[in-house]
């Protein structure tokens, strides 16, 4: 089926540029996960595009057992652009590779079908999506999950199975101490949305929304302590993220349109996320839409406003908060929010602002984590390998607490800290300083007392919220 | 679907180590096809990922049964096709043995799996305030095993040198499943009487073997560092500039340049350190050391530079501006990289002093074949790297580069450089070799490889231009055996058959004959199904060489003395007033010297080549050759080029005329062998012995570049070059260098030199407890200081050298060298680290005397037997005490005795001749123990019925045969008799 090749190969041939830049150092090498574990130049970044490259050159084919094994065992974390002299855009690269292995034949595997499946028909649809998260929430706050991994039942039929209870389970949130730190406002106390003039706008994303709501409500409230407003625009669908690293590009740009559109309504307004996926995707808008005549300025614009809440705060400032007992703390970085959206030492200033932290380096902290995206279900081997040596840099560290920046990565880390027993509280960095802004009092008058949290809801403007409230998951009561 | 190989190899392969550990399927071959030089392709037969050293050599078994090639392979980084299999041979990639194995910090060394990450063990001992020194702009990524095949440079490895200097000892699998010891793993601090086969090892591109594990050494991270970055308007300004910075006599830890193009590419990169873009070329100078003094030297380099032209020089005010500026310079090769689809990446080596020339010249070839260049490189070391942009995709400028590459690389030699100074020849330069090496000088090469891989399945198709594949590392081994056979009639018979053998010009190699080909191949199969298992393949049947005194009936002195006066004059030959059989000839040139070998050769004489004797003799009774050829007649300086830190002359000039000359320039050789000033440097590089100031200076095998030396046909072969830097063909100097005389005569010698340092002071303590100064003295090699050499003398070695002691009193001196402020800094801290109770210490300014006498001492005192050893730093005290107990037979009061205490050198001058037996019986049970630590311990003058008698060389680590292979590669008649330690070696 000749023709269809031609279609094809396209995403990798309008690359063509891209995959020459590659000047076959290998520097890149040693930053790969894959690589380190197996040592197989066909699991390095430079043997993948040198594969891709094959395929463009037709000396490899599109469906070829070696091509499809050994791009689908990447990570995506990107840390070889970190690593690269050249400055190949490897992450764009793979995305084009996965979109031709994807248009190029059949699904393999019953897990590759299942996840096809559920991207196009429940990811691109935000009403079916909510529907999947408050499910999926309702039977995490039910503790079905814990319940089902204490028995050892996930376990006897498929650790995979298993693990994914437990990333579940890990989205709950953590106790700092004070049982009522993070809860017991309303999102639309919090929320400051539609029609309030705003310096900023968030991107909520359907991971963070769906199970970590209370991250975007600390987010904001974070932000505007330091004198900066949010809104969330109303319109705003998930990234998209996901369906690229999946290869579904088709996908992802017609979530990246929805997305442009929706944040045009303040079009100077920076866009804060706080998933380093996210943020990592949003900032590749203007890649992805390149092509496409009406959206392609407005989507390099879109771009260009993309900032982490930390990179956000590193621009305001950030006030400093009270103590918070997190005990020893650690911090991981999220690959894309390191690689991807280059935030290497803003989310360690953030952490800073949160008084007399005892904060201790983790070892591989630039080192992904195994979890990207749905990766540690597609490639539970690999991702456990490269979870085992992350788990063990984070005992080494003796922490009892990790923030990371990234929705992933946090339940890979806290699945995996529970599956081996290692005793961890994960959480986003912005949760410790909302904490640590809380009991400074930031919130209200006598907020440093632990019942106060009524007083710092009333310091967050109301609104009448009833616009936002349609698009966002509506009944996101927060969580206990 | 994964296919089911149909290639039988690969199921015997997956029975010696497990099935994922075999890539086979050819769509996973492809990107073994090529390394970082992507010019060159071949897709492998398959790849295997051995876990350990014992699944290298099983898998290397498999392939020698099956007569398949292979390379070893780590990262993938190199720039010269190193590591591909050509022939449809196997890749072993080395990248799963990655563990970190051991870290000794009192020694200073650690012990790594090959496929270990270079930059990873810096990392991993950073804790301890070490770091490993070769830094290769691949060093996030490349392997410490490519870095020994290839010999890595890198940025700092004008102050400190090459892998060869760091790495102390390596296990090695050879192309028939063997697996031996390479090196010394206890102790650097004196040659074990062996080969220097690590030193030839390393370097050697994957085809003497593979590296598996290696002991390399680790070094103090400097305690200051300033960087200093300099920009000229004009390129010729900056060379000159470096030419003046080394010939000032500052050894900066790096020296680089950077060309405008260079420069404006990398600030247009995410490297932009904020290099001025209108500047032609910028250079990076690094100066590290102590803070003391550091900022004179840093002034100094400013002054040097401004005085040549810099427009401006910035110093880097803190770490992130310093590693900014270096990450500019490493960037540069990928910043490149963003203008241009494609670079070849150029290496070549040049005299310092002639590099504005040939920088000119690139550019003028750039021009001449349309091609844009940037030039980056190692100024220091005169090692250039020019870019050329091309496209990959135009045929027609590939042609131009290739042409240009080859022109550039023909004006470096043509000024006096090498075709490679660091990326290696692999299969890129091959060709190129012939530009700098002869036919005969490519030849012993062969020889060397075919000693250490008989079956030619090693890496094949690298450095050396020849046919490819095995055939040609057999023909050369059928050669040697022909000759050999052919020479052993020759003594029964008459004279006859030899002739054409022993002619310098016989038959060359690559022109073996079909027919001869085809009885390798035969022979070599008909020997493996002989073979029994376990042993190694082929070979030794003919290596059971005859023994030198078989030539020994033969000579008659008169006729011998008559022959050979026709070749150099009656006055030039004479007898040996201790030994009536033996002539010594001194030839007054190279030719002379050929002409008394290929009469000997032809006559079978056996030979001794000697340079002042200091050794051989010295007690009278020394026998075991026909004719000594000297050099005591060879006596002239070539060259001295100040600017290069490189002098050349004949191997008869002593050290002491040597250094005068140089010295003259404020340079020197800082070589302190056992020497009463009579030392010549051939001696001093065929014994390959440093002294006490090894510490801060290293050994000969460091500072020798190149020589020329006498085969024993006749024939002459140059070894390296000229240059600081050269990785081009095998390091054949490090063979030669400690060979004893026993594989040609060092006829010239290439020294890279030191600035003679401004100021030497000593630092001495005495006490009568020798326990308390060892303390001090371990205390003063783990601080920041820098001393050159820490030497512990018994007391009447103390006596003997001139430090006025009390008569039980040892001494520590304690030399430092270097700028003014630097020393006097040291000394003050020394010192403090000496106060110990019941010592008195003072410092001493006019100090040359007590280390010429300390060089003397083994060779003035009347003693009976002088034995060393070479130890772990850290085991010296325990050595000190065994000998100090009593069961040594040694005397308090008549010993003499030195310690080195940085690289754990013992020396032991027993003058009591009446506890012979007993000081015999004990160095031999030392010895045992030494040796299972991985040291040495060597008996260096005796009657010469003991040194017969003492089994006393070196460690082994089964590198006995290899060593009997090489020799007779190089002499297969036996020509060259050897000293009893060397002889007893080669025949264990």
């Amino acid at each position: 089926m000749p023709e269809t090749k031609l279609q094809l190969a396209s995403a990798l041939a309008t690359e063509e540029g891209k995959l020459l830049a590659c000047i076959h150092c290998g520097l890149c090498l040693e930053a790969c996960p894959t690589y380190i574990h197996t040592g197989d130049e066909n699991d390095s970044p430079r043997g993948r595009i040198y594969l891709m490259r094959a395929v463009e050159e037709n000396r490899l084919s599109l469906s070829s057992n070696s091509f499809t094994t050994h791009i689908d065992r990447c990570l995506g974390c990107r840390a070889c652009e970190s690593a690269c002299p050249a400055g190949v855009q490897y992450g764009q690269l793979l995305e084009a590779a996965r979109s031709d292995i994807a248009n190029g034949g059949e699904r393999k595997g019953l897990t590759g079908r299942l996840t096809h499946f559920v991207l196009r028909r429940v990811w691109l649809h935000p009403s079916r999506l909510r529907l999947a998260f408050t499910l999926s929430r309702l039977m995490r706050d039910a503790r079905v999950p814990r319940l089902l991994l204490k028995t050892k039942l996930t376990r006897l039929i498929s650790p995979r199975l298993e693990f994914a209870f437990a990333l579940l389970d890990s989205s709950s949130p953590i106790k700092l101490e004070d049982e009522n730190a993070m809860t017991g406002t309303k999102a639309a106390d919090e929320l400051p949305l539609g029609g309030e003039p705003a310096r900023a706008a968030l991107f909520t994303g359907c991971v963070m929304e769906g199970l970590f709501a209370r991250v975007n409500r600390a987010t904001a409230r974070v932000l505007k302590v330091n004198g900066c407003r949010t809104s969330a625009p109303a319109r705003q669908v998930c990234c998209g993220a996901l369906h690229a690293h999946a290869g579904d590009l088709d996908g992802a740009r017609q979530l990246a349109r929805q997305n442009v559109d929706a944040f045009e309504d303040d079009p100077t307004a920076p866009i804060i996320t706080n998933a380093g996926g996210c943020g990592a995707m949003l900032a590749s808008y203007g890649h992805i839409l390149e092509h496409d005549e009406k959206y392609a300025a407005r989507a390099r614009a879109f771009s260009a406003r993309v900032r982490d809440v930390s990179q956000q705060l590193e621009v305001t400032g950030a006030r400093q908060g009270a103590e918070v007992d997190a005990g020893r703390t650690t911090y991981d970085a999220s690959c894309h929010l390191l690689h991807g959206q280059r935030a290497s030492l803003a989310p360690l200033k953030m952490l800073r602002a949160v008084t007399g932290l005892e904060f201790k380096p983790l070892d591989g902290s630039d080192v992904c984590c195994g979890g990207a995206g749905v990766y540690n279900l597609l490639e539970p081997e690999m991702s456990a390998k490269v979870l085992g040596e992350k788990l063990s840099h984070i005992k080494d560290t003796g922490a009892e607490t990790l923030a990371t920046g990234n929705p992933g990565c946090h339940m890979q880390i806290s699945a995996g800290a529970r599956l081996t027993g290692l005793p961890l509280r994960v959480c986003h960095p912005v949760e410790l300083l909302d904490e640590s802004y809380r009991r400074a009092g930031f919130y209200g008058a006598s907020a440093n007392r632990p019942s106060d949290s009524q007083a710092f809801s009333r310091s967050i403007p109301h609104d009448n919220g009833s616009k936002g409230r349609a698009s966002l998951p509506a009944n996101l009561e927060n969580e206990k | 679907m994964k296919q089911i190989s149909q290639d039988p190899l690969i199921g015997q392969l997956r029975a010696v180590v497990t099935r994922e550990q075999v890539l086979c399927e050819p769509e996973e071959l492809l990107v073994y096809e090529c390394d970082g030089l992507t010019q060159h392709k071949f897709p492998p037969r398959a790849v295997v990922f051995p876990r350990t050293t014992e699944e290298v050599a099983a898998v290397i078994r498999v392939l020698a049964r099956e007569r398949v090639p292979f390379a070893p392979r780590g990262a993938g980084t190199g720039l010269s096709g190193g590591a591909l299999a050509v022939n449809r041979g196997v890749v072993i990639e080395l990248a799963r043995m990655r563990r970190l194995l051991k870290v000794d910090v009192e020694n200073r060394l650690a012990i790594v799996e090959t496929g270990m990450v270079n930059a990873q063990l810096s990392r991993a001992v950073l804790p301890y305030g070490l770091y490993y020194v070769p830094d290769p702009s691949s060093q996030a990524t490349c392997t410490i095993g490519g870095n020994i095949a290839e010999n890595a440079g890198g940025i700092h490895c004008l102050k400190y040198g090459m892998t060869v200097d760091h790495v102390t000892a390596a296990r090695v699998v050879l192309s028939n499943g063997e697996i031996i010891e390479l090196g010394n793993t206890g102790g650097a601090g004196a040659g074990a009487g062996d080969y220097d086969l690590l030193g030839l090892f390393v370097g050697s591109e994957g085809t003497f073997g593979i590296a598996t594990e290696a002991t390399v050494r680790l070094t103090p991270i400097p305690p200051a560092v300033r960087t200093l970055l300099a920009d000229f308007t004009d390129v010729d300004d900056a060379s000159r500039a470096v030419s003046a910075i080394i010939a000032e006599g500052l050894i900066p830890a790096a020296l680089e340049m950077v060309d405008g193009a260079t420069i404006r590419a990398v600030e247009a990169s995410i490297f932009a350190a904020g290099l001025p873009l209108d500047a032609e070329a910028a250079l990076l100078v690094e100066l590290d050391g102590l803070e003391a003094g550091l900022d004179d030297e840093a002034a100094r380099c400013e002054k040097i530079c401004r005085a040549n032209g810099a427009r401006g020089v910035r110093h880097a005010k803190d770490e992130d501006e310093r590693k900014k500026l270096w990450a500019a310079r490493k960037g540069a090769f990928g910043a490149m990289g963003r203008i241009s689809p494609d670079l070849m990446l150029q290496d070549a080596v040049v005299p310092r002093s002639r590099l504005p020339e040939v920088l000119a010249a690139t550019y003028r070839i750039a021009a001449k074949y349309n091609l844009r260049i940037a030039n980056v490189f190692h100024a220091g070391d005169g090692n250039l790297h020019p870019f050329i942009c091309f496209d990959a995709r135009d045929h027609d400028e590939v042609l131009r580069v290739k042409e240009a590459g080859r022109e550039m690389m023909e004006t470096c030699v043509r000024a006096g450089g090498t075709i490679t100074g660091e990326h290696g020849v692999g299969m890129d330069k091959s060709d190129y070799l012939p530009m700098i090496f002869s036919e005969d000088d490519l030849d012993a090469m062969r020889r060397v490889r075919a000693a250490f891989d008989p079956l030619g399945i090693c890496n094949p198709g690298k450095i050396i231009p020849a046919p490819l594949g095995c055939g040609e590392a057999r023909a050369v081994a059928m050669q040697t055996e022909a000759r050999a056979r052919l020479s052993k009639t020759g003594f029964t018979d008459d004279s006859n058959g030899y002739q054409n053998v022993s002619s310098p010009h016989s038959a060359p190699l690559h022109e073996t004959t079909e027919a001869s080909l085809a009885a390798a191949e035969s022979l070599s199969t008909d020997r493996e199904r002989e073979r029994q298992p376990g042993q190694s393949v082929q070979i030794h049947e003919s290596v059971r060489a005859p023994s030198p005194m078989i030539h020994h009936s033969l000579f008659k002195v008169d006729v011998a003395s008559q022959l050979c006066a026709r070749i150099v004059g009656a006055a030039h030959v004479s007898g040996l007033k201790s030994a009536s059989d033996i002539i010594t000839v001194a030839p007054a040139s190279t030719e002379e010297a050929c002409e008394v070998l290929r009469l000997a050769s032809s006559e079978g004489w056996s030979v001794v080549p000697a340079g002042a004797r200091t050794w051989l003799d010295g007690d009278g009774t020394w026998r075991g050759g026909n004719v000594i050829i000297t050099t005591e007649r060879l006596t002239q300086i070539i060259e001295h080029e100040p600017a290069d830190l490189v002098a050349t002359a004949q191997a008869g000039v002593t050290l002491t005329d040597f250094n005068r000359v140089t010295g003259d320039a404020g340079q020197w050789l800082p070589l302190d062998p056992p020497d009463d000033g009579r030392a010549t440097i051939g001696g001093v590089a065929a014994c390959g012995l440093g002294g006490a100031q090894s510490l801060g200076y290293g050994l000969p095998r460091g500072h020798v570049l190149g020589m020329r030396v006498a085969l024993a046909d006749g024939r002459v072969v140059k070894a390296g070059g000229r240059v600081v830097k050269n990785v081009a063909g095998y390091d054949m100097c490090k063979l030669f260098v400690g060979s004893r005389g026993t594989l040609g005569v060092i006829l010239e010698l290439t020294f890279k030199l030191r600035p003679r340092p401004a100021r030497e002071a000593t630092v001495v303590a005495r006490a009568v407890d020798y326990e308390s100064l060892l303390t001090v003295a371990h205390a003063v090699i783990a601080s920041e200081l820098l001393p050159v050499a820490v030497e512990l003398l018994s007391p009447r070695m103390a006596a003997a050298v001139g430090v006025t002691v009390d008569e039980h009193e040892h001494a520590l001196l304690i030399r430092f060298a270097g700028a003014e402020r630097t020393v006097d800094y040291q000394i003050a801290r020394a010192h403090e680290l000496c106060k110990v109770p019941s010592s008195h210490v003072e410092a001493m300014d006019n100090d040359a005397h007590l280390w010429k006498n300390l060089a003397a001492v083994p060779l003035n005192q009347e003693s009976f037997l002088v034995w060393r050893a070479s130890v772990q730093p850290s085991e010296l005290s325990t050595m000190l005490n065994k000998i100090h107990v009593g069961e040594s037979g040694l005397r308090r009061d008549t010993a003499l005795w030195q310690v080195g205490i940085g690289d754990g050198r013992l020396r032991v001058i027993e003058c009591d001749e009446t506890k012979l037996t007993e000081s015999i019986s004990f160095i031999k049970k030392l010895s045992s123990k030494v040796n299972e630590g991985g040291g040495s311990l060597i008996v260096e003058n005796a009657p010469f019925a003991i040194k017969e008698a003492f089994d006393s060389c070196g460690a082994g680590g089964g590198t006995a045969e290899l060593m009997q292979r090489i020799k007779h590669q190089l002499d297969p008649q036996n020509l060259f008799s050897p000293d009893a330690c060397t002889q007893q070696r080669l025949n264990r």
